[in-house]
């Protein structure tokens, strides 16, 4: 027998709400993050081709469109890292009021933006 | 213990151990990314760098597998094509991290 089932969840249907964003988000940034792992991977296997090879690679990299790149996967990675700790919390059985989630959701979103420029500082030696 | 209940403690578990790693590998990609060759290969054929790039890239596909599966299970209808693209998922899950170890060991030498 077909299954008419409409699939969940129903983007056009739910009322947005700052939690569902976050949901989404979340599982945006996990496929961005897995993706950017493996065009690290690929970078790192670039290597193999030695130093003559790499010239194109660090001109890239050292590009405008580069930072923006490395910039954007700090925020990936810091969206992803806050949301889990939001998710493992809540495991843990806390903060399922509706008040709760709607300010942890937007702790993480905000969050995100400060520990990418925490990050960003911190690996390029301006701080600490 | 039921397979859902397994897989939810495995994505837990990984979950936490994926944070801190995840926090100290982007650190290092943000210092390191636009440094020439040497200085790269120096980074990744030293220890603990190596291992927790190993370690990191082990639990990111691991974790990524099993959540990106959950997706699969969400929004794909059709059985058949739900379990190709999990199996696939698998098996990319493990070559990837498991290749780029191998070629992060032989840097080096």
């Amino acid at each position: 027998m077909e299954n008419n089932n409409p699939l969940s969840p129903h983007l056009q249907i739910y009322k947005w709400h700052i939690s569902s964003l976050v949901s989404i988000v979340t599982r945006i940034t996990g496929i961005i993050n897995i993706l950017a792992t493996t065009l690290i991977c690929m970078w790192f296997a670039s290597l193999l081709l030695g130093e003559s090879n790499y010239e194109i690679t660090n001109l890239f990299l050292q590009s405008f469109f580069g930072k923006f790149i490395a910039v954007g996967i700090t925020w990936s990675f810091s969206f992803q890292m806050l949301s889990e700790i939001r998710h493992l919390i809540m495991d843990l059985g806390y903060g399922f009021e509706i008040k709760t989630t709607n300010i942890t959701g937007i702790v993480v979103i905000i969050f995100s933006f400060i520990l990418t420029i925490l990050i960003y500082l911190l690996g390029r030696q301006f701080i600490l | 213990m039921r397979a859902v209940t397994k897989r939810w403690l495995f994505l837990k578990i990984s979950s936490l151990i994926l944070i801190p790693l995840m926090l100290w590998f982007i650190i290092n990609f943000v210092s390191f990314y636009d440094k020439n060759y040497e200085e790269i290969v120096k980074f990744l054929t030293s220890q603990p760098s190596k291992f927790f790039v190993s370690l990191f890239l082990v639990f990111a596909y691991f974790f990524s597998a099993l959540s990106i599966s959950e997706v699969f299970e969400d929004y794909i209808d059709d059985e058949k094509i739900k379990n190709v693209a999990i199996n696939t998922l698998n098996i990319v899950a493990i070559f990837i991290p498991l290749i780029t170890i191998i070629i992060i060991f032989n840097l080096g030498l």
